[in-house]
């Protein structure tokens, strides 16, 4: 599939990752400008921003803020958003429920102390246990249809962000744990998860993890 | 303009019925004549045929008995000329636990279109945005679109958190800190010149930013008054007469905007 040159500025892995991770294992090709926190605080690029914030995505002549705008517009272009309309509608779906757990461990994160993690990992298992219920299904390849979409690039890079977090957390979730193998061993993904470019990218820019 | 789906097909076949008569000659041949007299049946017979169409409808909202996280969707429904039934859930009902065990993330709200069934409030309003025509006439607009539902996503998630954890405490910062999230949208309307955030029609993004500002307004009645494209554009959205029948009916007035009754 032919894609315009993309490019990409970010800031260190956070939420740009899984647009990273979405490319990477289509094969397509993207520039990427890496801005430090310190660049982000020198330079006028935030007034710049439609809402103050990075990810910029460029697509030709689209410019786009929003991670998950971003991620869309790709999946769209790279038929990684279902076969059809009712498929799409189970994508998104699922990817908003992604996100609310996304945005629930980023939150945790930026925390000044520890204090939430007890709180956090207790619940986590009822976070989770909607995605094991979907991936244990008859068809359970994917979160939705037969083919990899956009929420599962997600879901992937949360599960590993959580792992890192608390290592035991997918022993309840067998789906989850041979859904996570799986996808981890696609070739271009196997290659992009070992690779120093990965290794070396903090989750969170000088956070704990 | 839609190009696929029941909408897209449709217009497909106008097309090729408009070419037809357009080189009208002497005679009429039988296959022209077969096309426009069963315009219809071709219409119905490939629209079930088309891998991406949609039967849409009928429509069930399941929701508690507020505005909330259902606002946007049901002033678009509204505007878009459909009818929808309202099941409305009683909290003490569902801290029982039974329906909230069938919700797929164990959460409300959970639209019904015909035998299939949505979670997720901004997932229901891209479903509809497809349903109904309103995702953007091509790709870099509904990557537009998507963008700007995202950004008023943002700004809701900020007024949820005040009026449910801050408000007694975080409102007045929250209100004077509001023109620095207003004047992107402000700024995108202004641009646009259309009257929406994204080219010539409401988008879903339109529908979910009114339904913001409409919330925005009962927080703070002056809060549009330095944002005039803004103003504009509720009292528009406000005047088009679907959506104000709605606003002005009592299935619409008697829901208080949020759970905890505060505004």
């Amino acid at each position: 599939m032919y894609l315009n040159r993309i490019s990409m500025v970010c800031a260190l892995t956070g939420r740009a990752e899984v647009i990273r991770v979405m490319l990477k294992d289509q094969g397509a090709e993207f520039d990427e400008k890496v801005i430090t926190m310190e660049m982000w605080k020198e330079s006028t690029l935030k007034a710049s921003c439609l809402f103050g914030q990075l990810p910029i995505f460029e697509d030709g002549d689209l410019t786009l803020y929003q991670t998950n705008a971003i991620r869309r517009h790709l999946a769209r272009k790279l038929g990684l958003y279902g076969k059809d309309q009712r498929e799409a509608a189970l994508i998104d779906m699922m990817d908003e429920a992604i996100q609310d757990l996304l945005n629930k461990y980023i939150k945790l994160m930026f925390e000044k102390d520890d204090s939430g993690k007890e709180g956090y990992l207790k619940a986590l298992p009822t976070d989770l246990k909607p995605f094991e219920k979907t991936l244990s299904g008859d068809k359970g390849s994917f979160l939705v249809g037969d083919k990899i979409s956009l929420a599962d690039y997600a879901l992937v890079i949360l599960l590993i962000h959580h792992q890192v977090l608390s290592p035991p957390c997918l022993h309840a979730f067998p789906s989850l744990q041979s859904y996570l193998k799986r996808l981890c061993a696609r070739p271009n993904l196997h290659a992009y998860f070992h690779s120093d470019d990965f290794k070396n990218r903090p989750i969170i820019p000088g956070k704990r993890t | 303009m839609a190009t696929t789906g029941v909408r897209g097909t449709v217009r497909k076949i106008d097309s090729i019925v408009q070419k037809s008569t357009t080189t009208r000659i002497n005679s009429v041949s039988p296959s022209r004549m077969f096309l426009e007299y069963h315009r219809r049946l071709i219409y119905v017979c490939l629209a079930l045929h088309s891998s991406n169409n949609f039967a849409m409808g009928p429509y069930t909202i399941t929701y508690f008995g507020v505005r909330g996280r259902c606002g946007a969707m049901r002033i678009m429904m509204a505007d878009q000329g459909q009818e929808w039934k309202e099941i409305v859930v009683d909290f003490a009902d569902w801290m029982k636990g039974d329906l909230k065990a069938t919700c797929v993330f164990g959460q409300l709200p959970k639209l019904e279109d015909g035998g299939f069934a949505l979670y997720q409030s901004n997932a229901i309003l891209r479903h509809l945005g497809r349903n109904h025509d309103a995702y953007g006439k091509d790709g870099k607009e509904a990557a537009l679109i998507d963008m700007m539902c995202d950004g008023v996503e943002d700004l809701r998630l900020k007024y949820v958190k005040m009026i449910y954890q801050e408000y007694d405490t975080g409102k007045d910062v929250y209100i004077k800190d509001l023109p620095n999230h207003l004047d992107k949208f402000e700024a995108v309307m202004a641009k646009n010149k259309t009257g929406f955030l994204v080219g010539d029609k409401p988008s879903f993004a339109d529908y979910s930013l009114f339904e913001v500002l409409l919330n925005h307004l009962v927080l703070c009645s002056s809060c549009l008054d330095t944002f005039p494209s803004l103003k504009s554009f509720v009292e528009k959205m406000s005047a088009r007469p679907k959506i104000k029948t709605f606003l002005d009916s009592e299935a619409y007035k008697k829901l208080p905007i949020n759970g905890n009754g505060k505004q």
